[in-house]
This record gives C-alpha cells, sequence and structure tokens, in this order.
C-alpha cells in the first residue's frame, strides 16, 4: 500500500518535471530563453539610443543600464556578437545592420505599445513607459503591424519620440532642449525624456505636459520659472534639459485664444478651434465622427445633478460628453 | 502591379502628408454635407427644440431629474404590483380549478396513482405555478418598460447616472444594460455591446446580475406583499410591497456600484475610457407595436423558457417527495441535510433545494418551495390567497421576518440563470468570466445572507 | 422567428459568385433575387422601416466572428423577391469600431445590389456625412429621408429634389411610422438597381494636398485590378492606413471583387433577358 502510493508519486514528480512544454523542466527553460531575449533586446535599445545620441556605447555603460555584474555582460556581449548583432571595436560597441534592425523593432514595439496604453487603456502617463518596457519583447513584426495599423499609424509616442516605420526609418526628435530656449516667445512643448525616471517624475509633478504652450518668465542657474498663461512652474536646469520644445505651429497659435470647451457657461454659443493633441486614436476619431469638427458651432444645453457630463447639442444632436473630455476640444465663444 | 508597391507608396505618401490630413478628411465631409443640408432645409418657424427642451431640462436637471428617475421607477413597480395582485389570484383560481378537475378525471378513469400524481401535482402544478405568479407581473411590466425605452428616455437616465460610474471605473451606458436587465439578464448582458471599452463591457456584463430580472421579480413581489406589507393597513399595501421592492433595486444597484469598483480596482484594473452618448430626441411610442413586442417578443418568449423549465423542475421534485425512506421522503432528506447551511444564512434547506432545482430559470424558486413544503399528497391544491401562503410559510414550516428579507437578497444577490451564463460565455469567449459571474454574485449573496443573519441574531431579532 | 422557407437554391443562385460571397459572410441567399441593405444612422427610424419592410419575416442573429446584432428579412416588391440586411447604426466608416467594421465590410465585400441610407430630416447635416461616406464605397445608393413628419412638426421643410440634385443619388422622403413614401423609395430602389436611374454619386475631394496623394494612388489601384468600382475610396483608405483595406489589397480579395462583379453582371442580364421574354 505504502509501495503503491510513494511510486505514483515518484512517477506525477518526474512527469511534473520532464513532460515537455508543460513540466517545470520545460518552464524554466522558456524563462530562461525570455529572460535572455530581454537581455539582448535592452542592450540592443541601449547601443541604439547611444548611437542616435552621437555617443560611443561601451561594456561599461552596458553594465550601467541594464544592472549586471561584468562577468555576465561580457558573456552577453560574446553571444551578440555571434549572432551578429554587434561589433565591438576597441573598447567601443556598435551596430551592425542586422542589430540596428533589431534594436528599431524593439523601440518601435515600445512606442507603440505606449501610445496604444495612452489611447486606448487611457492609463497615466507615468505609468506607461513601464508597461511598455515590459511588453515590448513580446510581440513578433507582424503583431506589430496590426498594431500599428489599429492605433492608425501614429508617428510620436506619447512623449513626442518618433516611432520608427515598418521600413525601419527614424525620424529625428525634434525641437531643443528648453535650457538652449533663449528668446521669450512662446513654444510648444514637443518631448518629454523619461529617463532618467526621477527628473520624468519632477517634470510630470511640475504639472508639464506633452503638447503644451509655455513661456519663459526669467531665468538663473538655480531654476528656469515658466508660465502656461495661469499657473508658473519652476525647474532646475538639469530637469529643464529633459523638456524640448519646438516654436509653436500655425494651429497651436489659434489655440492662444480659446477656451476648453468644458469651461463654457451653460447656452453660451461657441466655435470648435482645435481639437488638443493630446487626443488621439479612437477617442479623436469619435469626437470627429460626431461632427465636432474645427468651425462647428457648440453649445453646452444641458446639465444633471453631479455637473458631469454634460450634453451639448453638436449640429443638431445633444451628444453627452464628460468633463476631462470636453476639457480637450477647445472653443472660442461666439 | 503589385500589391507590396502599392501599400509602400502609400505608406510615404502618408508620411509625407501634414499629420491633421485625416481631421481634414472628416472636416471636408462635414462641410460638404453642412452645404447640402442648408440648400435642402427650411426653417419655416422657430421653434425647434422647443418641447423636447422643456422635458430634458425637467428630467435631467440637478434638482429634479434624479428624482424624477426614482419616481418613475417607483411608479413602474408599483403598477406592476398592484395590477399583478389583482390578476394573479384569478388566474391561480382557475388554474388550480383545472387541476383539481383533471385529478378528479383521472381518478375516475382508474390511473394508477403514480400517473396521476405525476403529471398533476407534479408537471402540471409546477406549470400552473409558473404562469399565475410570472405571467401578470411581465404583462404589465414589461410594456410599461417598452414605453419608456421607445420615448427615448433611458439615454437621459445614463446621462443622470455616468458620473457614479465614472467612480467607480465604469461607463455611463452601464446603466443601459441594466436597465435591460430589469427584462432579463442575458438581454442585459447582450446589451453591454453598447459599449466600446472592452474593460467597461466586462464589468458590465459581470454585474448585470444584481439587477434583479423579471424572473425574480414575482419572488420579490410575493415576498414583499406577503411579509413585509402584510402589517400595514389594507390600503397601503401596494405602496409599502411596491416600496420594498424599490428598496430591494436599490441595495441591487449598490451592489453593483460596489462590485465595479472592487473590479476595476483589481482584476480590470484601469481608468474610465471615453463617453459619448447621444440623447435623441424623444419620440411618440407606437403603442401597437409596444404591446406587440412586450408581450410576443419578451413575455412569451420568458414564459416560454420558464415553462420549459418548469415541467421537469415540477416532474423531479414530485418524484424526490415520492420516493419514500422511511416515513420521511427523498426531497425532505435532502432537504433536511442543507438545512444547518441554510439556517446559518438566515434561510432554510428546502429554500437552497429549490434554488439548485431552479439553476435553469429563476422563475420557478418560488413555486418548487412550494411544493417541497407542501410534500406531495398532503395539500393537492396550491394555497390561493396571500393569507393561505403566509400560513404555510410561517405557522407551517416555521419562517421569520429575517428569512424572508434573507430570501429577497439572495434573489437579489445569487448566480445568474443557466442561460445567463451560457450568454456570458458566449459574450465573452472564456469560461474564466463565465465562472467568475457565478463565484461572484453566489459569493456576494452567502456572505450578505450569512451577515444580516448573525447580525439579527445577535441583535436578538431572530 | 425563422422565415427561411426550405426552399432549395435556385439554379443561377447556387452557381451565381456574389450569392456565394454572401452566404459566407453568414447571409443565405436562397429563395431571394436581391440583396439590399440598411445603413444609417443609430436613432433615424432604421429599424422602424426594417420592420415596415419586412414584417414579421426577419431572422436576427450575430454577424460572424462578432459580437454585433445582424437582422435580416425579405419583401416582396414588384414580384421580385428582396433579402434586406440591416446594418448596424453607425455615424460614420471611418473609426475601427466593431459596428462600423461590420457595415463598412458589408457594403464593401458583400456588395449589395443596392444600399438605403436612412437620415433623420430633422438633423440632415449630421446624417449626410454618413451618406456622402457609402457614396464613395458604392455608386448603388439610394437615400431614405425619414421622419419627415417629425420635420414638419418642428418647422423645418425638406426639399427631396435638392438633395437627389446635390448628391447624384436617388432621395426619397419617407415617414417610416405611418408606411409614406415607402413604394417611392422601393421604386426608386428597384431603378437603381435595374440601370434605369443612373447615379452620378457627389465626391468630396478634401485639401488640394490630399487630392493630389489620392490621384497618385488611384491609377495604381486600377491598373492592379482593372474595373474596379470605386478605386478612389481604397486609396483614401490606403493613405489613412486602413488595416482591413490593406489585408483585402495584399491577398487579392480586393481583385476577386471586380471579377465577381463582372460576372454577376453578366449572369443578371441573362435573367434579365430571360424574363423578357416571358
Amino acid at each position: 500500500m505504502n509501495m503503491t502510493v510513494w511510486l505514483a508519486l515518484t512517477i506525477v514528480l518526474i512527469a511534473a518535471i520532464f513532460i515537455p512544454r508543460m513540466g517545470f523542466l520545460a518552464i524554466y527553460k522558456t524563462y530562461r530563453a525570455t529572460r535572455e531575449r530581454e537581455l539582448v533586446e535592452d542592450a540592443l535599445k541601449h547601443l541604439l539610443d547611444r548611437e542616435q545620441h552621437g555617443r560611443q556605447a561601451s561594456p561599461e555603460s552596458l553594465a550601467g543600464t541594464l544592472n549586471l555584474q561584468r562577468g555576465r555582460i561580457t558573456r552577453l556581449i560574446e553571444d551578440m556578437e555571434t549572432q551578429g548583432l554587434l561589433e565591438s571595436r576597441g573598447t567601443n560597441l556598435h551596430l551592425t545592420t542586422q542589430g540596428e534592425r533589431w534594436a528599431l523593432h524593439v523601440v518601435r514595439a515600445h512606442r507603440l505599445w505606449e501610445r496604444y496604453l495612452t489611447d486606448e487603456a487611457r492609463m497615466p502617463l507615468g505609468r506607461i513607459h513601464g508597461e511598455s518596457e515590459r511588453r515590448e519583447h513580446s510581440l513578433t513584426e507582424a503583431q506589430l503591424n496590426d498594431l500599428d495599423a489599429a492605433l492608425g499609424h501614429p508617428t510620436r509616442d506619447p512623449h513626442g519620440d518618433p516611432i520608427p516605420t515598418r521600413e525601419g526609418t527614424l525620424l529625428k526628435t525634434e525641437g531643443m532642449p528648453l535650457t538652449a530656449w533663449q528668446s521669450e516667445d512662446p513654444v510648444r512643448i514637443v518631448h518629454l525624456e523619461d529617463e532618467p525616471a526621477l527628473a520624468f517624475e519632477q517634470i510630470l509633478a511640475a504639472g508639464l505636459r506633452l503638447g503644451q504652450t509655455i513661456r519663459i518668465l526669467d531665468r538663473n542657474p538655480q531654476r528656469i520659472l515658466l508660465t502656461d498663461g495661469e499657473t508658473e512652474f519652476r525647474l532646475a536646469p538639469a530637469v529643464a534639459a529633459n523638456v524640448s520644445v519646438a516654436p509653436l505651429p500655425e494651429s497651436e497659435a489659434a489655440k492662444a485664444n480659446a477656451i476648453p470647451l468644458a469651461e463654457l457657461t451653460y447656452d453660451q454659443r461657441a466655435e470648435i478651434v482645435v481639437l488638443d493633441e493630446a487626443v488621439q486614436g479612437f477617442t479623436r476619431r469619435r469626437f470627429l465622427d460626431l461632427g465636432l469638427t474645427p468651425g462647428t458651432v457648440v453649445y453646452p444645453e444641458l446639465q444633471n445633478f453631479f455637473g458631469d457630463p454634460r450634453a451639448y447639442r453638436v449640429r443638431g444632436t445633444l451628444i453627452a460628453l464628460r468633463k476631462d473630455q470636453a476639457a480637450q476640444i477647445w472653443v472660442k465663444p461666439v | 502591379m503589385e500589391a507590396n508597391e502599392i501599400l509602400a507608396k502609400a505608406e510615404s505618401l502618408r508620411n509625407d502628408l501634414s499629420t491633421g490630413f485625416r481631421d481634414e478628411i472628416v472636416k471636408s465631409l462635414y462641410t460638404e454635407a453642412e452645404n447640402i443640408a442648408k440648400r435642402a432645409v427650411k426653417a419655416a418657424t422657430d421653434k425647434k427644440y422647443d418641447l423636447d427642451q422643456k422635458i430634458d431640462r425637467l428630467v435631467t436637471s440637478p434638482y429634479t431629474g434624479l428624482p424624477i428617475m426614482l419616481l418613475l421607477l417607483s411608479f413602474v413597480i408599483w403598477l406592476t404590483v398592484s395590477g399583478a395582485n389583482v390578476v394573479s389570484n384569478g388566474i391561480a383560481v382557475v388554474l388550480f380549478g383545472i387541476g383539481d378537475y383533471g385529478r378528479a378525471l383521472f381518478d375516475q378513469i382508474g390511473m394508477p396513482w403514480w400517473i396521476t400524481g405525476f403529471i398533476w401535482d407534479g408537471v402540471y402544478l409546477s406549470l400552473a405555478w409558473v404562469v399565475s405568479v410570472m405571467l401578470p407581473p411581465m404583462m404589465i411590466f414589461f410594456p410599461a418598460f417598452t414605453f419608456l425605452e421607445d420615448l427615448g428616455y433611458l439615454p437621459r437616465v445614463a446621462f443622470n447616472m455616468d458620473w457614479l460610474f465614472k467612480k467607480t471605473g465604469a461607463h455611463g451606458k452601464q446603466s443601459l444594460t441594466m436597465a435591460m436587465g430589469f427584462g432579463c439578464n442575458a438581454a442585459g448582458v447582450i446589451a453591454t455591446r453598447v459599449i466600446d471599452s472592452p474593460r467597461e463591457r466586462l464589468i458590465a456584463i459581470l454585474t448585470n446580475n444584481f439587477v434583479p430580472c423579471n424572473g425574480r421579480f414575482p419572488t420579490l413581489i410575493m415576498l414583499a406583499t406577503v411579509f413585509v406589507a402584510a402589517s400595514f393597513p389594507p390600503a397601503l399595501t401596494s405602496f409599502i410591497a411596491a416600496g420594498t421592492v424599490v428598496g430591494v433595486v436599490l441595495i441591487g444597484v449598490l451592489f453593483t456600484f460596489l462590485a465595479s469598483w472592487i473590479l476595476s480596482k483589481t482584476l480590470l484594473k484601469g481608468e474610465a475610457s471615453a463617453f459619448t452618448l447621444e440623447l435623441p430626441p424623444y419620440r411618440r411610442p407606437n403603442i401597437s407595436r409596444i404591446l406587440y413586442t412586450s408581450i410576443i417578443d419578451r413575455t412569451i418568449f420568458v414564459l416560454w423558457r420558464a415553462m420549459q423549465t418548469a415541467a421537469p423542475a415540477g416532474a423531479i421534485i414530485w418524484i424526490l417527495a415520492n420516493i419514500h425512506l422511511g416515513d420521511s421522503n427523498l426531497a425532505r432528506m435532502i432537504a433536511d441535510w442543507l438545512n444547518p447551511f441554510g439556517l446559518l444564512l438566515g434561510l432554510d434547506g428546502v429554500i437552497l433545494l429549490a434554488y439548485i432545482i431552479a439553476i435553469p430559470a429563476n422563475e420557478i424558486v418560488v413555486p418548487t418551495m412550494m411544493m417541497v413544503y407542501m410534500g406531495a399528497g398532503m395539500m393537492i391544491n396550491g394555497p390561493s390567497g396571500n393569507s393561505a401562503i403566509f400560513d404555510l410559510l410561517v405557522n407551517g414550516n416555521g419562517w421569520t421576518m429575517l428569512t424572508a428579507i434573507n430570501l429577497m437578497l439572495f434573489a437579489l444577490l445569487h448566480n445568474p440563470c443557466a442561460t445567463t451564463i451560457l450568454t456570458i460565455y458566449k459574450e465573452t469567449k472564456s469560461y474564466k468570466w463565465a465562472t467568475l459571474s457565478v463565484v461572484m454574485t453566489l459569493g456576494t449573496a452567502f456572505l450578505v445572507t450569512f451577515l444580516t443573519a448573525s447580525f439579527a441574531r445577535l441583535m436578538g431579532w431572530a | 422567428m425563422t422565415n427561411t422557407k426550405t426552399i432549395l437554391p435556385t439554379e443561377h443562385c447556387e452557381t451565381c459568385p456574389a450569392f456565394t460571397q454572401l452566404e459566407q459572410m453568414g447571409i443565405k441567399v436562397g429563395d431571394f433575387d436581391r440583396v439590399v441593405a440598411l445603413a444609417g444612422n443609430p436613432n433615424t427610424g432604421k429599424s422602424t422601416l426594417f420592420n415596415t419592410l419586412t414584417g414579421l419575416k426577419q431572422h436576427t442573429g450575430n454577424w460572424p466572428g462578432k459580437t454585433v446584432t445582424r437582422a435580416e428579412g425579405g419583401f416582396e416588391f414588384n414580384k421580385m423577391r428582396y433579402k434586406l440586411v440591416d446594418l448596424p447604426g453607425t455615424y460614420s466608416l471611418l473609426s475601427a469600431s466593431q459596428d462600423e467594421e461590420v457595415a463598412r465590410d458589408f457594403i464593401l465585400f458583400g456588395q449589395p445590389s443596392c444600399t438605403i441610407v436612412v437620415c433623420d430630416a430633422t438633423s440632415l447635416e449630421r446624417n449626410l456625412n454618413l451618406v456622402l461616406q457609402v457614396m464613395e464605397i458604392t455608386e448603388h445608393v439610394v437615400v431614405a429621408i425619414n421622419l419627415m413628419d417629425e420635420a414638419k412638426r418642428k418647422g423645418l421643410e425638406v426639399d427631396a429634389r435638392s438633395l437627389s440634385r446635390d448628391l447624384g443619388v436617388p432621395a426619397i422622403a419617407i415617414t417610416a411610422r405611418t408606411g409614406d413614401g415607402i413604394h417611392t423609395l422601393l421604386g426608386a430602389v428597384a431603378d437603381v438597381i435595374e440601370g434605369n436611374i443612373v447615379t452620378k454619386p457627389l465626391r468630396v475631394h478634401g485639401t488640394p494636398e490630399f487630392q493630389k496623394a489620392v490621384n497618385e494612388l488611384v491609377p495604381m489601384i486600377e491598373q492592379m485590378a482593372p474595373g474596379i468600382p470605386n478605386a478612389r475610396w481604397l486609396a483614401i483608405r490606403l493613405l489613412d492606413g486602413d488595416a482591413r483595406v490593406q489585408k483585402a489589397l495584399s491577398t487579392g480579395e480586393l481583385g476577386d471583387i471586380v471579377s465577381r462583379q463582372q460576372r454577376a453582371d453578366v449572369q443578371f442580364s441573362a435573367k434579365m433577358s430571360v424574363e423578357g421574354r416571358q
């Protein structure tokens, strides 16, 4: 009796370990392979990032970014060289054509995921980078193309970074660091660097967001003073260097005199000027399809107990919109 | 010309276009539409939206919007309760009369007792119960509800309630699906298709069961009438009963919000998505169409489904009650076995047995319960009239106010019927969510009834 | 609720390629001569018109692979039997929502003989947006201006002839609730299908920059699939990056549409001449 039980248990145990695909061993092997692939891809990303910024990558910089022991890094670099992904010249590491292709694929995955998490899953901006880091390793080329199409082929991620195309071309990041902007003319924030995370946190905590129009009020070596017309923001120059700005495009100039739709008073008529750049993807299309196009005259007609949502008369029909959505439609009272 | 060449060309052209070109496409479509419409439409007078607007300002106003909503709900339920009461007794008398006649006829021609019993005390009795308990409330509730639906009032409800849903991480259109749930939870689950975001749609699907459907309304109405309202003067009975049912419905709404909030903080984490809702102009409902759709499409459909499960359930109960073991029977024995657990929840073993048999359709809970209580042959007639039911339950089977209240709570919160579970599986294409819908609701029901029972006992009320 | 009589499919329908394609999309074409699609914005009385036309002869289910409700029914008009397919109510055909995808795919790949777009007479501007989009895909379009009674009550005068002229397709004023104008509507549908009315759908061109891009793509598409009826619309969709259209292009599905259309034309004229002789 006892013998049989032990025998059965042993068989079950052995099976649990060795069964193909579902056994512990197989699971561990898959885990190892996935982990290895993630390391390779993170290394490729680091190299691409360095190359784009015109800086050299070295085993030290790689070890710092990936947070790995020196010995592990050496093995990783050797592996990648055998796979034809990188070449070391002296102490410097360079991507091969094949390596660059793969790196661009990962960057594309990362930025498309960021776009998806912002537009479709409506995750707060502070959380999307970490989530995308986890997801960027999981997609094949074809799946990525589908995601790209589903999102309507976006060109920039929510931080303003360009998304590589399926052919692997990468547009240049536009704009210049805020610290380099000398004039007092209003500028638009075109990019928020999300690394290092600490600086990014500070930028977000200060209340700055992508697409915002700001003006520099004052600067000294300790801090830069900014305004968006209402609130004043203070940033340390080291942090401000992670904010890229560009001169206002024409559409943004129109926004300057406009107010958000949510701020209209009851029955106040206004003409839509522009939809905020922060509204992208499905929501933007839905807005447009409902007739919320620039030039349309709208007014709030109904208000409920909670004051949110409100219903607006749009081209003869009553459309209810939540406050945070109506805040993204810029109008000019008529 | 190769397809890939065209695709590549399209992509390069797209990258050259200015970023706002999609906005421009829609804008030019609308501009053209505007011009054409301008040429074709002449406004003869200026009284465009007058009446609609006045009504809308009333039913969505910060002060009157929510009270009007509650009043309408109460009115529909009161109409159902008081109207059903009148008709129900009449139907019961006729149907049980037919039962007596049939039984007598079978005895006369010398049928064996078990055929007579199986057909008339099993299958027929349970069918008669279902028809007399369910048909009247449905015939009043469904048309009243369809009227509000066709009028265009429901989107206003969604408009009034959206803020609360947003706070719980759900979508305002969930209130539309809940409204459908009053009719039938399976229909409510299908109605969640109006919600675009998959996360919010899942929340709406999983919580839809907290709205009592028409199969459960009769249980609530009976308990509210027989127990809660019985101690009030007869003139007030229908109001008290309706008020009680409204209260139960509001508890259900509360649980909907609670469950939605918990789900969007745990399993279905995420932020509220975009909410755009058209508030269509009011339309004069077409009365004959309302009667047609609500009676043929809904009432007959739901009743037919209930009868299909009621007949076998009646047969099973009769068989269980007539397999004698010693001086007890099988049904009693199962009920006795379930009894300790039932008592823990403030219910009893018979109620739990009824619920197990009623998994295919909640409508047959009351009839099943009654049949077990009555036992085979003990009482061949259905108790017609409320006082008879009260007598059977309280004096014959030891019910208290706690039993009644907990049964109402249990009826509100327990697992969806088989049809709804199947619909959830079909809509989500996932066993996981279908299972969760059962576990979540059943868990809530057990927990809540257990807590109320314990609390009542602790306070010495029961 | 099922209405499909168990009549074996007639011979020419069995072999008719357009109809086999329809069958694949979940619509059984057996004893019907023509397929008509019903499109329109939500809340325009589309389902009232559907009920008025089909009565109790309707069948509801899901679109294959989608959680979108599909309703279809049949009616007979001037001795021709029509199958009416109710498309989901949408504001547009541009977004990626399931409803819009279903509606668009049916008009494009299902190739109904004619599409009726139901409009609300009291908010035409919004409704015409959809009409313009449907007309980009197919030229077999009839516009039904519904809720004329309501428009009158609100003091609006709607000139259907002006609409027909501007849109280039028949626009018929109806009140689906009472049945007013239904006969004229069906007459127009029959005329469009038989070619007695030749439609000239209005095209919206957009910005010059966009138009230029479209014009570069159109000849390429026409070269790949000669005789394709809606090259312009496909070009616009490709520029927009529509995944479904991209896929249809790479798999050759679009080419099939053309050949199917041409074979269907032959089938149909053969049938018409037979009927003419009788």
